[in-house]
């Protein structure tokens, strides 16, 4: 019962929010639900399977191949179908567990304090100080290309900034005497959690697990286009390397459909995510506005 | 040796079926020379203790108990040698009504007749007496020969008591001279009564509702209360320290006595029958399960103060010794927010904690409602220590609002979310019985309960109504101690005066003690009972809110009376050489109207 109508609401406010993007966010939207549905409906939307030569090597795109074929005579459209799976799933992946992460890591900060507090927030400075994206190279070079190593950097590198945010939002809502008004009423931790801190939290935290995804899309491109991927993996960013790899592409008309379609895919998709982030942004941004501490 | 002794007085009316008893072991005396003062409410037996002493009530009041005059028992005296006794030795003025006095015959002559009758005046001596006795009542001698419908309710009261002092009684019993007369007419009997005592040393009682008419006059008070003695003993203990929720209560209504506050009455009306208990029992703001088994007998309680109460009278619902609490500044240093605080909260009254920003206020509400852990001391509310129980979990216990109606509520919660919060914490009630809660509660606030509302988010709500959402929330689990906490600094002042009343009159209906904390000296005389000042973390004076603004002792309680800014039509005293407090228009505007 419970859940159903926390979704209820949550499709309520949803609805709510939506009507109060922006043009760009609303296509933002759109965007986004484009992209999820073709990586969803990969298999039967792409035609050919990305991974097997369907094709002559470099064909220009024809109707039999709707954006052409690279080096090996792989279908591009079925590998920007694929490719999209790849960079949603690892971008998702590593925002919602660097968001969720960071942001349960920013409540215990914030709800402890003390020790907890102070070692958590130490470890934050540290990896804010860093300069990521080198350390990025060096480590996934270090460990090896695989998705799972992937992730595991990119995360590391991102559930730092959620934690800091949701520690200062914690430590506001806080010094609401409501709270002190919930504890006098006997309120057990978990409640004030459930009823007053999850809720007031999770908008903010829904934005940073935007920014993360877009962040993560970006790295992982990065590092693929570096070769520094998984090379068995199909995504955009491989797809890039591959292209950017192959030689004297600019000499030749390969890159319009080879090059082309991975970019602007990519940038397709960082654009709706950025549109949906500013948008959400700017409609929670009172509560954005409140949050104070370190 | 006592001039009237009256033990055990007991008198019931015997009506067609019932049996009233209107009088329920009254004892008391009175020494030659004093003046006793008998209040009460009315039917609450005093005018009936009054007759059965002057054996006028007549076949169908049965009276027992002894009553003795001049050593003499004059309880089964016959109505012949009663007769002697009266107007001569006890003399009573009746209450001024127009069935008093004989409408067909003039005033003049009507005062002259018991002393023709009893002190064997003649005609023509008598009229010159009568003459005397007008002018020194304030009246004019020409009104002598004017029949009682010719005369105002105030001159008519002056003929009655001319008449009672016809035959210079050495015992005078006055029964509700002032209900009816002027204020003028009022200080003027005041001024007449005190001279007679004075003079010739007449014993008196007044018997009357009028608490500072009595107070004014007698040395000693009797508070009645359904035919029964609830307290008595000198008139100035009593009024400044009532001991019995009753005196209390009447204290209270009592505009001269609380000049600057609103006049709350007692809640509930005078109990018809309770043959078992207490007779208070029904309005009382203390009750316990005693109380309504059986009645409660008087006891001493030091002082010449008796009391009839089971609970010994006003129970100290909440004590706090030597409280001390320190906040640590970011650089290292300590703030000591309270240094040795002490207080006692009775029941059902409202304390006014009143002190400048950054005194300790705040700080003492929340040590005092358990959400602060003092450093050292203890709280004890009835009779647990507060730091240990769950005061705030359970009905009965202590509640607190707080300053802010914007932050005290999340924005996020409906109203019924918001006002049902403890119920659904502590899984009291089914949700129906949780709705039904909130939506009486709410109407105790006077906020709408329509479904509309209740399911209103709190962030579309005016800080009055967010305030009065708080209120009821903590009303909500039926506190006996309410810790107001400026509760309406962040209101503007109409909507701070709604709330500000709508909280006493709850108070005063549902009899819960509050502790309101305030830096406004000015709104807590209209509520506050009793006023503590607070001054850096320590509780400089405390005492009746009248005399705390009237006579502050403190240098710091001086201060803050001196600190109020008068309207523009009062004076302002720029820079007063000496800034003696005493002088600033505030308190002698007080004492004018006093």
């Amino acid at each position: 019962m419970r859940i159903v109508s926390f979704l209820e609401d949550t499709a309520g406010s949803a609805k709510k929010i939506f009507s109060k993007f922006s043009i760009e966010g609303k296509i933002g939207v759109c965007g986004i639900a484009l992209i999820v549905a073709i990586a969803i409906l990969a298999p039967l939307i792409s035609g050919y399977s990305p991974a097997k030569i369907t094709g002559g090597s470099l064909e220009a795109p024809s109707s039999t191949h709707l954006l052409g074929t690279d080096e090996l005579g792989m279908d591009i459209w079925s590998q920007i179908c694929y490719g999209a799976r790849m960079s949603l799933f690892i971008g998702l992946a590593v925002a919602l567990i660097a968001g969720i992460g960071g942001g349960a890591l920013g409540i215990l900060a914030g709800c402890l304090g003390g020790t907890v507090d102070q070692l958590l927030m130490r470890s934050v400075d540290i990896l804010l100080a860093l300069p990521s994206f080198p350390l990025l190279i060096v480590i996934s070079a270090f460990m090896g290309p695989s998705i799972f190593n992937v992730i595991l950097i990119l995360v590391f590198f991102s559930w730092a900034k959620p934690a800091r945010i949701i520690r200062s939002q914690t430590l506001s809502i806080k010094t609401n005497t409501y709270i002190t008004a919930a504890k006098n009423f006997g309120a057990t931790p978990f409640y004030l959690l459930r009823r007053h801190i999850l809720p007031e939290v999770l908008p903010v935290l829904f934005v940073s697990i935007i920014s993360i995804t877009s962040y993560a899309i970006i790295a992982e491109t990065g590092l693929a286009f570096l070769g520094l991927g998984d090379p068995t993996s199909k995504s955009w960013g491989m797809m890039l390397h591959y292209a950017t790899g192959f030689k004297s592409i600019y000499f030749t008309p390969f890159w319009q459909w080879w090059l082309i379609p991975p970019l602007v895919a990519l940038i397709f998709l960082l654009l709706c995510l950025a549109f949906i982030g500013r948008d959400l942004e700017q409609v929670l941004d009172p509560r954005l506005r409140q949050a104070g501490g370190a | 040796m006592a001039l009237l002794e009256v033990t055990d007085l007991k008198c019931s009316y015997a009506l067609d079926e019932a049996c009233v008893r209107a009088v329920d072991g009254i004892s008391f005396s009175v020494n030659p020379g004093e003046i006793i003062g008998i209040v009460g409410e009315s039917g609450s037996g005093k005018t009936t203790t009054a007759l059965s002493i002057m054996h006028l009530l007549g076949d169908k009041a049965n009276v027992s108990g002894k009553i003795v005059y001049n050593g003499q028992d004059i309880s089964a005296l016959p109505e012949k040698e009663m007769d002697r006794l009266r107007w001569t030795e006890i003399a009573m003025v009746f209450q001024n009504g127009l069935e008093v006095l004989n409408p067909v015959m003039t005033v003049g002559t009507q005062v002259a007749e018991p002393m023709q009758k009893h002190c064997n005046i003649s005609p023509d001596a008598a009229k010159v007496r009568c003459a005397d006795l007008f002018s020194k009542v304030g009246l004019d001698r020409s009104w002598m020969d004017a029949y009682p419908h010719q005369l105002s309710g105030g001159m008519r009261q002056r003929v009655l008591l001319a008449m009672a002092l016809s035959c210079d009684p050495k015992l005078l019993i006055l029964d509700e001279v002032t209900s009816a007369v002027d204020a003028f007419t009022r200080k003027e009997i005041r001024e007449l009564l005190y001279d007679l005592q004075c003079s010739r040393g007449m014993s008196m009682i007044i018997i009357s509702h009028d608490l500072s008419f009595v107070s004014s006059l007698a040395s000693n008070l009797i508070v009645l209360y359904s035919g029964r003695v609830v307290e008595c003993g000198p008139t100035r203990a009593l009024i400044n320290g009532p001991r019995h929720p009753y005196s209390r209560g009447l204290v209270n209504a009592t505009p001269d006595i609380f000049i600057y506050k609103d006049l709350w009455g007692i809640p509930g009306d005078t109990a018809g029958d309770t043959p078992t208990g207490c007779p208070f029992y029904k309005r009382c703001t203390q009750a316990i399960e005693q109380c309504r088994q059986s009645p409660p007998s008087l006891k001493p309680c030091g002082e010449g103060r008796e009391i009839a109460c089971h609970r010994g009278g006003i129970a100290t619902l909440m004590k706090a010794a030597d409280l001390r609490f320190r906040y640590t500044l970011p650089d290292k240093k300590t703030l000591q927010a309270l240094d040795g605080v002490d207080l006692e909260v009775h029941e059902g009254e409202v304390l006014a904690v009143v002190g400048q920003t950054g005194s300790g206020k705040s700080t003492l509400a929340h040590v005092l409602a358990g959400i602060l852990c003092p450093e050292k001391g203890t709280v004890l509310f009835q009779e647990g220590n507060v730091h240990e129980g769950h005061n705030g979990h359970r009905f009965g216990g202590i509640q607190i609002v707080f300053q802010d109606p914007f932050t005290s509520t999340s924005n996020r919660f409906t109203v019924q979310d918001a006002v049902r919060e403890p119920l659904d914490i502590n899984r009291i009630g089914n949700p129906d019985e949780r709705l039904a809660r909130t939506r009486d509660v709410l109407e105790l606030v006077r906020l709408p309960s329509t479904a509309q509302f209740l399911d209103r988010y709190c962030s579309e709500l005016s800080g009055g109504q967010r305030q009065r959402v708080a209120l009821a929330r903590a009303l909500i689990m039926k506190p006996r101690l309410l810790i107001a906490d400026e509760i309406t600094s962040a209101l503007d002042v109409s909507t701070a005066a709604n709330i500000l009343r709508l909280l006493k009159g709850l108070q005063n209906r549902r009899g819960f003690a509050m502790i309101y904390i305030s830096h406004d000296l000015t709104l807590t005389l209209k509520i506050a009972d009793r006023i503590a000042v607070m001054n850096a973390g320590r509780i400089v004076e405390t005492g009746n809110a009248h005399d705390v603004m009237l006579a502050p002792h403190d240098e710091y309680t001086k201060r803050l009376v001196g600190s109020r800014i008068g309207l523009c039509c009062h004076e302002h005293p720029h820079k007063p050489e000496g800034t003696a407090p005493e002088k600033t228009p505030a308190v002698l505007s007080g004492e004018d109207r006093q």
